[in-house]
């Protein structure tokens, strides 16, 4: 009983990291998808949401404000909308004059703007890490008194279903609204998707704007969940969650989900099990594993190469 | 060529050094070399805060034998290839005397720059012993080494009588060095040690560590690190209803530790030096920090500030600025600091430091135990 | 059409102002135990406003300043007139590089020794660059993890100094040969893999070995990485003050001079020196080789390679081993040069930084890599006055030359033979 019980935390603890990863995987994965490059400052986009996040809720708490869901959605707003703009802005700064060139150009510039934007979070608001409240607190507990107890917080079923909920609606948003049409019709052929009318730059920067937006969620749940935020916490989380979306099938947004709680579970098993110190390697390792023998990631498609 | 080309760097290095003195007469140059940018920042704040303010306040009481103290401040960003590159730059602007740096991997190689050139460096942060170990005259440390504090804390836990104990650490040169000193007290008393793992700085989920601490069913928790890392577990640990007390060392007796972790920082053990409250002189450091606006309670604001704070003695000591004569000093005398007494041995460690156990409150306030 | 540039550019304007007002307008700040949000000082909110300002008037008059902005003569004006026939150009290049390589020998005896440290370093940069040119810029594989190799050249001389006493001149081989054969290892399982998956698998194998390195304390030190690396000796003579190992004479006494701390760093930056040109030669050599050419059909056509009978497997490991390699010979001279490593000098940064080097330089170019080397390197140093700003500079800088150059510096011109107009 024990055993079962330590086994489901730690399996708790992967899908909740999973979900977390999957959220930022997601823009990772959409952005590749429709113009074939990653973009390194996506984590970085994700730190400034939940910093503006943090903000938001301080700014809330000095006016005296007390209601959870007010602050909850406002925080969530105004995060939202900074990520947007930030990741719109970063399209066009860094990306869209570059577009169709070598591949390692977009790169280079991408890891560029990381840098960039890791050091203005920290001219601007220093580099300590910053505590972020817990505004959601308690939880469940499972088990007999006195011996391991299975716990199961508030916090981590809302990260789990915010993020199923995004999933949703975000499938939703591809397969039936007109603007997620062209966004599939982009992803499969750009210049066939230019000649039929449809305005493919509009279509690229509202990508980066979704991913950003959902990379804002990330960050208000995340903050909360972990509760410490500094500049450079981005890049970290960004990494991860690009083996993610790789390990997953870059361009496939399931494959996003899949791919972030796979990985989830696999660091929390291996930290539960083996050493938290090797966890890294283990993400790694099977990462190599899965692209040996299916080198387009789980749910990848397969690219037919045309000659 | 080369007795030619010789004699033309004997005479701009000559030039430089006139320079220099001629700097010298008016004031005294101290380097302060740390991370102003990079991951460990928030430490470098630190250093840079003790030291700068140490400067500020031996200036208003007149400088060091009339001459005022002047920072001049260097970043290396905590990388090693940086902390060479700062070393060398040290050297070219004629600085005799730093205050530095912070990262072990960095003071060290600097430090074979300094030796080599006869700069003095005192390094308020830097815990690898092998610092010390060369047998170089002009190192010099303001922070207690993990052979002391370990003990102490050691010896507490086991006096606790404890079933048993996890250790964690941040796998980093400090964490590990004295989570490694705290296993070693504790098997010598005989206290059955239930895990001893590492933990990646800058990671922010604990959260299946937290799982497997309470699986392992223990009775305390040391933690070897900074409070970043401590304040997150510790919120983790009680959202998941973990109520084992938790022990660490100076890095995490801060007020950066309520902040993150709120109520869940009450009842933390730690170890600090004992004069920090309890002398009437702090007390009024402590007030001149708040008044600018700084937090003193970082683990090494006042190292940096003493540092400094020896360096002047010591050259008022030696009644020059010759860093060995001033070295010289430095290993002969015995001084009064905010970090308690400071007396050197012939290595460049501080001969002993004392160490308290302290219990640490959530409002930030700690009181010791007995 | 004027109304669609007004809302256009006061769109952009509201997004310089939602990105730049909250995080720079609000300060977080922890007053004791609390985290409070205080308002920022009113030139931080004046600067935002003007940006917002300066946005809004750029785009409104994006025309007329983009169009004055061609206008300016270009700063290159050669590039309008013709090209100087092949032969010619080849004699003016020897010429030119062996001029330069004179002038590198004599120069360290007449500047500081911060300079000569300095020039060391931008020295190793240039072999790592040069390295992983051939593996990015010649047979176009994207390689994000090439740190690690660096870190196995670094790595070996360390662990042979301390557990066998092996000296450098030893080690240096040594540790090539390792790092290359590291390189033949992570070759096998990225054979299949192309494009943006070969980028984050090698990431991957550059942050497990330096995981590895961090947490196999007993073996690397772990965090406390690996000190005490001794310096190369010259036919046994050692450069430092005093003598370290017995049977070594001391340099200053052998030749009766004083003690300077300036000849052990010339000293090794001479070998740098050495091991740059050998580098820069080889790769060239390997460039006119059929291996060099194998790399290119790779790099621009893998299909029709392959159908041309090259066999992929080959090419691409040769490329990595041969690239790997000289991150070995880097690695040995800068655990020499620091005389202690550890884990912290071989992250992810340092990859991207060479790769940056790679891009910046023109791909495939060697000259233009050695000048983005030199270049990257020497730049920050002399923006230390900035030294708050410097990191936000340098990631300004990176994207700043990807917009504006994105050919690098000096484009890479394919050796080729003209044949002479018939009269």
């Amino acid at each position: 009983m024990q055993d079962l019980l330590y086994f489901s935390q730690q399996l708790i603890n992967g899908l909740t990291i999973g979900s977390a990863y999957a959220l930022i995987a997601i823009g990772y994965t959409m952005v590749y998808g429709i113009i074939g490059m990653i973009n390194f400052a996506h984590g970085e986009i994700y730190m400034i949401g939940a910093y503006t996040a943090l903000i938001a809720i301080t700014g809330l708490a000095t006016l005296g404000i007390a209601w959870l869901p007010v602050i909850l959605i406002v925080a969530l707003v105004c995060a939202m909308i900074v990520s947007s703009a930030m990741g719109w802005a970063v399209e066009r700064v860094a990306y869209r004059p570059v577009r169709g060139r070598h591949r390692l150009i977009p790169l280079i510039s991408a890891i560029g703007m990381s840098i960039f934007l890791q050091n203005y979070v920290h001219l601007a608001q220093g580099s300590r890490n910053i505590g972020f409240p817990a505004l959601i607190d308690g939880g469940f507990q499972f088990g007999p008194e006195g011996a391991f107890e299975m716990s199961l917080s508030y916090m981590q079923i809302t990260v789990f279903v915010t993020t199923l909920v995004c999933m949703a609606v975000l499938s939703l948003f591809i397969s039936r609204s007109r603007t997620g049409r062209a966004c599939r019709a982009v992803s499969q052929d750009l210049g066939m998707a230019n000649l039929l009318g449809i305005d493919t730059n509009r279509i690229i920067s509202a990508t980066f704007v979704i991913g950003a937006a959902l990379a804002a969620v990330a960050g208000l749940l995340l903050g909360m969940y972990y509760g410490s935020i500094d500049p450079l916490f981005g890049f970290i989380a960004g990494l991860k969650a690009f083996t993610a979306a790789v390990l997953g099938g870059i361009g496939s947004i399931p494959g996003a989900m899949l791919g972030g709680l796979i990985l989830g579970v696999s660091e929390s098993m291996t930290s539960g099990y083996l050493s938290g110190e090797y966890k890294d390697v283990v993400s790694f390792g099977l990462l190599i594993l899965i692209l040996l023998f299916k080198p387009t990631g789980l749910l990848g498609k397969p690219e037919v190469e045309k000659i | 060529m080369r007795t030619s080309a010789k004699k033309l760097v004997t005479a701009v290095s000559a030039s430089i050094a006139l320079t220099a003195a001629g700097h010298a007469a008016a004031e005294i140059q101290i380097g302060i070399a740390g991370p102003m940018t990079g991951p460990v920042a928030q430490y470098g704040d630190m250093q840079f805060s003790g030291a700068r303010m140490a400067i500020e306040q031996i200036n208003a009481n007149g400088g060091v034998m009339g001459e005022e103290l002047v920072a001049v401040e260097y970043d290396d960003v905590c990388d090693p290839k940086q902390a060479v590159s700062v070393a060398n730059k040290l050297v070219n602007d004629g600085v005799r005397f730093v205050v530095g740096h912070l990262c072990s991997s960095s003071t060290q190689p600097a430090s074979d720059i300094y030796e080599d050139e006869g700069i003095l460096m005192v390094t308020p942060a830097s815990t690898s012993p092998e610092i010390t170990e060369r047998g170089y005259e002009l190192v010099f440390r303001t922070i207690g080494l993990d052979s002391m504090q370990g003990p102490v804390a050691g010896n507490y836990l086991a006096s606790l009588n404890p079933k048993r104990v996890a250790i964690i650490h941040d796998k980093q040169q400090y964490g590990e060095g004295i989570a490694t000193a705290v296993r070693d007290t504790l098997k010598d008393k005989g206290v059955e040690i239930a895990m001893f793992e590492g933990i990646t700085a800058g990671s922010k989920d604990f959260s299946s560590l937290v799982t497997k601490l309470k699986q392992a069913d223990v009775d305390y928790v040391y933690y070897g690190g900074y409070h970043p890392e401590l304040g997150l577990i510790l919120r983790q640990a009680r959202q998941a209803d973990l109520d084992t007390t938790f022990m660490g060392p100076e890095g995490v007796g801060n007020k950066g530790i309520n902040t993150i972790a709120g109520e869940a920082a009450e009842g933390l053990l730690v170890t600090l030096p004992p004069a920090f409250d309890q002398k009437a002189a702090n007390q009024e450091l402590i007030q001149a920090f708040e008044a600018k606006g700084e937090d003193p309670s970082g683990p090494f604001v006042l190292t940096s500030y003493t540092a400094v704070q020896l360096l002047a003695k010591g050259i008022e000591k030696a009644e020059s600025t010759d860093p060995f004569q001033v070295a010289e000093a430095l290993r002969s005398g015995s001084f009064e600091t905010p970090i308690g007494k400071v007396e050197y041995d012939k290595t460049g460690d501080m001969k002993s430091f004392e160490f308290v156990v302290y219990e640490w409150h959530s409002d930030g306030s700690k009181t010791p135990v007995n | 059409m004027a109304a669609q540039n007004l809302k256009h550019a006061f769109f952009c304007a509201v997004i310089t102002l939602i990105i730049s007002y909250p995080i720079l307008g609000f300060n977080l700040e922890a007053q004791g135990i609390n985290v409070t949000l205080t308002g920022a000082g009113t030139s931080t909110i004046v600067m935002v406003l003007l940006a917002a300002v300066v946005v809004f008037l750029f785009q409104l008059f994006r025309e007329s300043v983009m169009a004055t902005l061609k206008s300016i003569p270009r700063p290159l004006p050669q590039t309008h007139k013709e090209p100087v026939a092949e032969n010619k150009r080849a004699k003016i290049e020897s010429r030119v590089l062996t001029a330069i390589i004179v002038l590198a020998l004599f120069w360290p005896f007449f500047v500081s020794r911060g300079s000569v440290d300095l020039a060391t370093l931008a020295l190793i940069y240039i072999m790592l660059a040069l390295g992983l040119n051939v593996v990015v810029g010649l047979a176009g594989l994207l390689d994000l993890g090439y740190v690690a190799f660096y870190a196995v050249g670094a790595y070996t001389f360390a662990l042979l100094s301390e557990y066998f006493g092996i000296s450098f001149w030893m080690s240096l081989p040594l540790g090539a040969l390792l790092a290359a054969l590291f390189g033949l290892v992570l070759g096998f399982p990225v054979l299949r893999l192309r494009g943006d998956y070969l980028a984050i698998v090698t990431l991957g194998f550059g942050e497990i070995i330096r995981i590895l390195l961090n947490n196999w304390t007993s073996l690397t030190g772990g965090p406390n990485g690996i000190g005490g690396i001794p310096e190369p000796t010259l036919f046994g003579m050692e450069f430092g003050r005093h003598v370290k190992e017995e049977g070594n004479s001391s340099f200053h006494e052998t030749f009766g001079i004083a003690y300077s701390g300036e000849d052990k760093v010339i000293f090794l930056y001479l070998i740098s020196l050495v091991l740059a040109v050998f580098t820069a030669l080889v790769i060239r050599r390997f460039m006119r080789m059929p291996v060099g050419r194998a790399w290119e059909a790779l790099r621009e056509d893998e299909i029709a390679a392959r159908s041309l009978g090259l066999s992929r497997t080959s090419v691409k490991l040769t490329a990595f081993t041969i690239g790997a390699f000289f991150a070995g010979f880097a690695g040995t001279v800068f655990a020499s040069k620091q005389g202690f490593i550890s884990p912290e000098s071989f992250v992810f940064l340092e990859s991207a930084i060479i790769l940056a080097i790679v891009v910046l330089g023109g791909m495939g170019s060697q000259l233009g890599v050695i000048l983005a080397a030199i270049a990257v390197t020497i730049l920050p140093e002399l923006a230390r006055e900035f030294s708050e700003y410097r990191m936000l500079i340098f990631g300004a800088a990176m994207v700043l030359m990807m917009v504006w150059r994105p050919q690098g510096l000096m484009p890479m011109r394919r050796i080729h033979i003209e044949l002479k107009k018939q009269e």
